[in-house]
């Protein structure tokens, strides 16, 4: 069985975020691989420990610095790695079809990529990875086991979890619950360095025409109010109620 | 040719022991420190993930990693508790005199264990009675046939009694001073050995530290290092290289400091405004930044030195010094910064000033660091 992991480098959860002149300004900025992907990789490591045989390798659409991320993922256990390597800013749905053009000439069993991404939260990318392979997905997964040729399932739907069996080949969108990712040892990361990491190119990869075009990038900044409620102490507790219930919306009417 | 950049594989490495210092020994380093405990599993699982006795050699069965390495995972992890750190810190002491002074046999025999085996190493030179005159010890070494007899007690051991292996320097020739030392290495549970841990430090807490007591301790001849009258030179040169994780570990706790201390001060308010924006706080935090990339400065450079395999005796001095005066200062300020808060546990500040206290103490005392280095004055 050969297992795909598509992984993004996002900004670590602790960088502080800047406006800056061309979009956000990530000069400074640490970046770690995305936490959502890191769940695929592990799972697929497991998998392997777990007796399946077969090759993992991770995949990789995005500029230069992913490299960073890919060595972590080939330090956690990955056997391989392609990266495709462009400054282009694509759509989930651009991204999807140049990922399943590299999926497809692998010939892979079974793909794990994050639920979402850290960096502009978009789901899209696990499901329109599967819709451009023709393949059954699962998405916000939380439970993986393969059995044969089909795979069984624990994902979060709307009102609770369902069970899902769906025949490999298959996408899996992950999320946190599903396992704990180890740290990439010591030794595991001197050994890295002589594994195959493999760059392609958008146009090695058939091309790719985004969708939307990104027009501008802003950050969202959430602003204290500042208030400060003074006076009577039991007037002014009846105001902080009233508020987090009625602005805050934090407290049940 | 000057390069400050660290290599892809350096910066797994940090990233690697920022995420251990950060998700492991940070959330825990409190617990020990209160408890005076010694933090077994994060030992065990440091030395899992390969943190631990890096500088043993590929040919020992170890990393072999550099001592650029060893500086770069040194600040990350004292940045989550420096009382953890030197846990490690002291067996990379314990593996360094194996280094300069074994020979194939006893790298084989002693390294290949402790990297196959994933235990600590202790380094014994500190006595009751001397430390920075560490001629003047008093813990015999007597020959008798093909074995070595130790009698004495050495002090202020970390990860005394609960090492693996502790390389021991006693004389055989009180007399001649440090020209009558030799260097051996003992093995635990050696019959003989006893240990009594120290407890009511000021800090560095969860780093378990002995008093050591030789009653008769028989090794084979084959356990000495280099040969008789080479031990003083070899704690020396040892103490030469150790102090740059010592300096690196500073680093770290003074990088902690200003985290602590920039954080605290944003969400501090008085008169009005964050404590941030008054510059008597600002110019303390500014301090404490020119110390941390001054520091860091020299203590890669110092590393870079024993990489290239230079000269360092000096730059080991200057850097462990300043590095740790610096931090010592980051420390007391930070904590001046959190005010009242600053004084009690709940906040990590006490700890750090505590904790880097010791840094200005062992592995030579400042005031040797500086005789060290006015001895090089003199002789121009």
């Amino acid at each position: 069985m050969k297992i795909v992991a598509i992984l993004k480098q996002v900004p670590d959860a602790e960088a502080r975020l800047r406006d800056g002149a061309d979009g956000v300004d990530l000069g400074g900025v640490t970046f770690v691989i995305d936490g959502m992907d890191e769940y695929g990789v592990e799972e697929a490591l497991r998998l392997r420990e777990g007796g399946a045989d077969g090759e993992i390798v991770a995949l990789a659409l995005g500029p230069r610095r992913y490299e960073e991320a890919i060595r972590t993922a080939l330090a956690m256990g990955v056997d391989r790695a392609i990266h495709v390597e462009t400054d282009e800013n694509l759509d989930p749905i651009s991204q999807a079809r140049v990922l399943a053009s590299v999926i497809d000439g692998e010939g892979a069993d079974l793909v794990f990529v994050g639920g979402k991404q850290a960096d502009w939260d978009s789901s899209a990318l696990g499901p329109a990875v599967a819709e451009a392979l023709g393949w059954p997905h699962s998405d916000w997964t939380t439970r993986v086991e393969v059995r044969g040729g089909t795979l069984s399932v624990t994902h979060d739907a709307d009102e609770g979890t369902e069970d899902l069996e769906l025949p490999l080949p298959a996408v899996v969108t992950t999320q946190q619950g599903l396992n704990e990712p180890r740290y990439p040892t010591l030794p595991n990361i001197m050994k890295a360095k002589r594994k195959e990491l493999r760059k392609s190119s958008l146009a090695d990869a058939g091309g790719a025409e985004p969708f939307t075009r990104l027009l501008g990038q802003s950050l969202e900044l959430r602003e204290r109010r500042n208030v400060i409620l003074t006076g009577d102490p039991s007037e002014a507790a009846r105001e902080l109620v009233r508020r987090l219930r009625d602005e805050a919306k934090v407290l049940a009417k | 040719m000057i390069d400050f950049s660290l290599s892809d594989e350096q910066k797994q490495i940090r990233s690697l022991a920022r995420q251990f210092a950060r998700e492991v020994i940070a959330p825990q380093a409190a617990r020990f420190d209160r408890e005076e405990s010694f933090p077994e599993e994060i030992t065990a699982r440091a030395a899992e993930l390969g943190l631990l006795n890096v500088g043993i050699p590929g040919s020992a069965g170890g990393l072999g990693l550099s001592m650029i390495d060893e500086v770069v995972i040194g600040e990350e992890l004292a940045w989550g508790c420096m009382g953890i750190y030197s846990i490690l810190m002291a067996s990379e002491l314990g593996v360094t005199p194996i280094l300069i002074g074994g020979n194939a046999e006893q790298h084989e025999r002693f390294l290949g264990r402790l990297s196959r085996g994933g235990g600590l190493a202790a380094f014994a030179l500190s006595e009751p009675d001397n430390g920075s005159d560490a001629a003047a010890m008093k813990t015999r070494a007597d020959f008798d046939g093909d074995d070595v007899v130790l009698n004495g007690t050495k002090m202020w051991i970390t990860n005394g009694g609960i090492a693996d292996l502790t390389v021991v320097f006693a004389t055989y020739a009180p007399e001649e001073r440090h020209r009558g030392v030799v260097a051996v290495v003992v093995e635990k549970g050696a019959a003989g050995l006893s240990h009594q841990k120290i407890y009511g430090k000021l800090g560095q807490r969860a780093a378990h530290t002995a008093e050591l007591v030789f009653d008769g301790v028989r090794v084979p001849r084959a356990n000495v290092l280099g040969e008789p009258g080479d031990g003083f030179r070899i704690a020396m040169r040892t103490l030469d290289r150790t102090r740059i994780p010592v300096a690196a570990g500073s680093v770290g706790v003074a990088r902690r400091a200003l985290d602590e201390a920039t954080s605290y001060a944003g969400e501090r308010h008085a008169f009005g405004q964050p404590i941030f924006d008054f510059q008597a706080i600002q110019f303390k935090l500014a301090d404490m930044k020119i110390g941390i990339e001054t520091a860091r400065l020299q203590t890669w450079y110092a590393a870079w030195l024993v990489d290239s395999g230079l000269p360092h005796t000096e730059a080991s001095a200057i850097a462990k010094t300043y590095a740790s005066d610096i931090a010592f200062d980051a420390a007391n300020e930070a904590l001046h910064v959190h005010g009242g808060y600053g004084y009690v546990d709940e906040y990590p500040v006490a700890k750090l000033l505590r904790d880097v206290k010791l840094n200005q103490i062992y592995e030579g005392t400042n005031e040797i660091q500086r005789v060290v280095i006015a001895r090089g004055l003199r002789n121009r």
